[in-house]
């Protein structure tokens, strides 16, 4: 009997994902906002504009920067940068290794520090290149800028965010250093999870 | 430099606002997301695996059955996703008599399952079930991805029961500079995955593909969601999608890993060295007709990782079909439609 592929479960949708794209994307527009009315008290006030940008800029690159370093600052615009530390902490956590719920016992062996630091390192790396992403914004705006152009939205403003964290991502992701580092962090987690305390 | 005020801004992030608490109310009326558009039937079955026949759209299909072999890592429905996108109906569309073999979900069952039992054991059944049907001794293997290079290694290993071999957006040489997923994998220790996981969890390798680029697909995505909220049947379209990707099968252990060492870490099928069962799979063997299909801008499969494959195989009848295109636009884009499933049931068609 012929029969129709069948159908999926609506719910099969995290709306969630959304939503927290959503509100890390307002609170990139929040900051904005903030850089802006500031740069516009500068025009008011100040003779030489092209330094108060600069200034701006920098203020505005420190507070994005900010919530890098320590998420609890401002954990939605946090999220913009922690989308692949999530990303880890959930596949982590598929894999048995839920950071809420390890047994004390696991925590004080060496193969959970050494977890511990491994995804030290790679979050320090993730952070870098989200840095770096900051300076190349910086370089494109200017760019633009002396080519004679402007960027007249906000949405402009985060595609061009999201352009500049994919190169200096991308870029981290095809070193040497990147893939020694992506199999260090896999095998020191199997290496908790095959522990026997990981499983109580 | 960014020629906005602070009162744009606030507009426009009102605008967005609004867009998503709108969003909400059209997410929940979009229904039930169907996959998978073209009427078949399960003609095998055999453990997880069933292998289905699609209903012909002409009146005397093609002589030579033609089966899909799909990758283990994803859904096949990728290959019928709906009307106006699907694969399999522009090959039907084109007069040819269409098999698949669905894979199914592994589980924990499953894990003591090798390339043995894919590459000769299921794939070889599916084959034999189809020369039994149609009363021919070869028919026509049309390998995707993964499954391109299983169905290599099937045709290697039997060169007489396959007449003509279509392979799609298939890795040869797994060390080209540009193969990211080689680059993630060369320093995982496999034994150690294998060992302490059994079968490897299908949100593994959905990690691996995310953290190819994270702030597209993971975050700009669903920010540019919320434009096309009011549109329901854009909305259903991207949920198809969505769906797909995550839908993402448990890899059965012992297939993974060797697959995973063999063909990833060390290259082993375009050296000639990867052994099945007692066997070696030398694609020197496939002397039938070959047709090679890539896409130019294939992030997962670089081309140069498929085009490989002119110079180790042994046919004299080799073709390839570039496609301007990525890994999953190859599937699903409007250009596809029009151009891949034509130029291979020509190719077919004149064999």
């Amino acid at each position: 009997m012929t029969q129709q592929t069948p159908a999926s479960h609506p719910g099969v949708f995290d709306v969630e994902l959304v939503l927290r794209q959503a509100r890390a994307y307002l609170a990139f527009g929040d900051q904005v906002r903030l850089f802006t009315n500031r740069l516009g008290e500068a025009a008011e006030s100040e003779t030489d504009w092209g330094q108060a940008l600069q200034q701006h800029f920098t203020q505005l690159k420190t507070t994005i920067a900010q919530s890098a370093e320590n998420p609890a600052v401002n954990p939605e615009l946090a999220r913009l940068w922690l989308l692949m530390a999530d990303t880890w902490s959930e596949t982590a956590t598929t894999l048995g290794i839920a950071t809420e719920t390890i047994p004390d016992t696991l925590r004080q062996t060496e193969v959970w520090r050494a977890y511990q630091r491994t995804q030290g390192d790679y979050f320090n790396q993730l952070r870098d290149a989200a840095m770096k992403a900051l300076d190349l914004m910086e370089q494109r705006l200017n760019e633009l800028a002396a080519a004679g152009k402007t960027v007249s939205s906000l949405r402009e403003l985060y595609n061009l965010w999201v352009d500049c964290n994919e190169e200096t991502y991308g870029q981290m992701l095809r070193s040497a250093a990147y893939s020694e580092l992506n199999g260090r962090l896999f095998n020191a987690l199997l290496r908790c999870y095959s522990r026997p305390e990981a499983q109580s | 430099m960014i020629g906005l005020t602070a009162d744009q801004i606030a507009a426009e992030i009102e605008a967005f606002s609004h867009r998503l608490k709108q969003g909400a109310q059209t997410l929940a009326e979009v229904g039930e997301i169907e996959t998978g558009v073209s009427l078949r039937e399960p003609i095998y079955q055999e453990d997880k695996l069933t292998l289905y026949r699609y209903q012909p759209r002409v009146e005397n299909p093609h002589a030579i059955p033609l089966l899909i072999v799909y990758a283990l890592v994803n859904r096949p429905y990728m290959m019928d996703l709906q009307e106006d996108r699907s694969m399999i109906r522009g090959l039907l569309d084109a007069g040819l008599d269409v098999y698949l073999v669905d894979w199914g979900y592994p589980d924990a069952g499953d894990r003591t399952l090798t390339l043995v039992d894919y590459v000769q054991r299921y794939i070889g059944h599916c084959v034999d079930v189809l020369r039994d049907r149609h009363g021919v001794d070869a028919i026509n293997l049309l390998g995707v991805c993964q499954g391109g290079a299983l169905s290599l290694c099937h045709t290697a290993l039997y060169p007489a029961h396959i007449r003509n071999l279509i392979t799609m957006v298939t890795p040869v040489d797994f060390h080209t500079p540009d193969n990211v997923l080689t680059h993630l994998i060369r320093h995982v220790d496999i034994d150690l995955l294998v060992d302490t996981l059994g079968n490897v969890p299908g949100q593994m390798l959905n990690f691996a593909f995310l953290s190819l680029s994270p702030f597209r697909l993971a975050g700009q995505k669903y920010v540019d969601l919320v434009d096309i909220f009011d549109d329901a049947q854009a909305l259903k379209n991207f949920l198809r999608m969505e769906k797909w990707i995550f839908d993402s099968p448990d890899q059965a252990g012992e297939a993974f890993r060797q697959f995973a060492k063999d063909f990833f870490q060390q290259n082993k099928l375009v050296k000639g060295e990867v052994i099945i069962g007692d066997r070696r799979v030398d694609l020197r063997e496939i002397a039938i007709p070959v047709l090679n299909v890539y896409a130019t801008q294939d992030h997962l499969v670089p081309p140069a990782a498929s085009k490989a494959l002119a110079e180790c195989c042994g046919s004299r009848d080799y073709s390839e079909l570039s496609f301007r295109g990525g890994h999953i636009g190859i599937y699903v884009s409007s250009r596809a439609q029009r151009e891949v499933p034509p130029a291979i049931a020509a190719w077919l068609l004149a064999r």
